[in-house]
């Protein structure tokens, strides 16, 4: 065999595949790009947007934990004024009620609070079908209230009844909407606005604002 | 083909760095300028490497999507083309390691395809032989005599791109043309 002329041939056979072997077709770039965007810039759209989220997130969880404190702190005042009533034989300075009422205050207030921003994050979301795409803010906004449902959940809300079944079916709205993805975007839209409906829960939301002085933790 | 001219003038590198630094802070016009610039590489690389355009674009989006997502850690000790095309290396490898049906699909499309760019006066099975022993090449020089022969990328960029030493790159071509000599014997000693 002739080393230099199979060489001499490799190189031609080559030059030839640089033409032919596996000779890309035109690139969808700007469908690629789209799926870029959506994926690398989804968590980091705005700093503004994410710390105003954040940080209304950490004050509805502070909100709660504060009201857990206070309820606690309460509660054994409480039975210290009682304990301190029967000894000393005269009646406590506060009434129970009045006292459940000053304890379950934060808590109130955080669930207004909560109930507030779920309401704007429903509304925000689009209807099944829109051109709009959905902002990518919303399923980390939907995250921070999931963690809040949680919370309210665990606490003295969570033992009225009524307030229960609405924070269970926000709690199941809220985690449909954390894991909206752009590509399954309009099916799991339609999931959610059939959700929305079924279970009745803007009106819900809004009756429970308008009742929430009434609840009894 | 013309060798890659990965390498930017001094006044683009500037430019680059520039965008860069803009698409670390969000900036989405400045990240769409530098995918501009390098998508079109990317995936004509990452085809090169799978051989099917779902693939390939799937491959190109990976690769910028991590690129975009790492860029903060890019801290500019190499060129952006060469860590890019780091970084497309690896994401192509894994990917084409976890699906073992991509040899299975180099089929008769990815041929048709071959024959509808074909020109010069080399034999259609001869080029079909030519492609299945490029194909059956272990990967490292596989991927070597792709890049710096095929796609014709310095044997500087293509130890950068596969973090190996521009001698292991010289070296790798030059073992994967004897391999391609030896499994094409019969079909040269005919020519």
């Amino acid at each position: 065999m002739d080393a230099e002329k199979d060489e001499s041939t490799l190189d031609a056979l080559l030059s030839d595949a640089a033409r032919t072997y596996r000779v890309p077709p035109a690139p969808p770039l700007d469908a690629i790009w789209s799926q870029v965007e959506a994926r690398a810039f989804v968590m980091t759209p705005t700093r503004q947007g994410r710390f105003a989220w954040r940080t209304l997130g950490l004050a509805m969880a502070a909100s709660l934990l504060i009201g857990v404190a206070v309820g606690r702190v309460s509660a054994r005042g409480d039975r210290v004024a009682t304990e301190t009533t029967v000894v000393a034989g005269r009646p406590p300075a506060q009434s129970p009620v009045s006292q459940a009422k000053t304890a379950a205050e934060p808590y109130q207030r955080a669930t207004e609070e909560f109930l507030g921003s779920t309401a704007l994050l429903l509304a925000a979301l689009p209807r099944t079908g829109s051109a709009d795409r959905t902002s990518t803010l919303l399923p980390e906004q939907a995250t921070q209230l999931l963690t809040t449902t949680r919370l309210l959940l665990d606490s003295p809300v969570g033992a009225n009844p009524r307030m229960k079944a609405l924070l269970q079916d926000l709690e199941l709205v809220l985690a449909q909407v954390a894991r909206l993805q752009p590509r399954r975007e309009s099916a799991e839209l339609t999931m959610i606005s059939q959700t929305l409906e079924e279970r009745d829960l803007v009106p819900r939301i809004r009756s429970a604002v308008t009742d929430l002085s009434a609840f009894d933790y | 083909m013309p060798r890659a001219a990965i390498a930017s003038s001094s006044g683009e590198a500037d430019d680059e760095r520039s965008l860069i630094a803009r698409a670390v802070v969000g900036d989405r016009v400045a990240a769409r300028k530098l995918y501009d610039a390098h998508a079109p590489r990317v995936h004509r690389l990452t085809y090169r490497f799978c051989g099917d355009a779902d693939l390939a674009a799937d491959l190109t989006q990976d690769v910028f999507v991590l690129a975009f997502r790492e860029l903060p850690k890019f801290r500019g000790e190499s060129a952006f083309s060469t860590w890019l095309h780091r970084v497309a290396v690896t994401v192509s490898l894994n990917a084409m390691r976890k699906v073992k049906r991509l040899r299975e699909r180099e089929t008769d499309l990815d041929e048709a395809r071959h024959h509808e760019h074909e020109s010069g006066d080399v034999d259609p099975d001869l080029r079909t032989r030519v492609a299945a022993a490029i194909d059956a090449l272990p990967e490292g020089l596989r991927l070597a005599l792709v890049m710096h022969t095929i796609e014709g990328y310095t044997h500087a960029e293509v130890a950068g791109a596969l973090g190996i030493a521009e001698g292991t790159s010289k070296a790798r071509v030059f073992e994967a043309r004897a391999r391609l000599r030896k499994s094409l014997g019969d079909y040269l000693e005919e020519l």
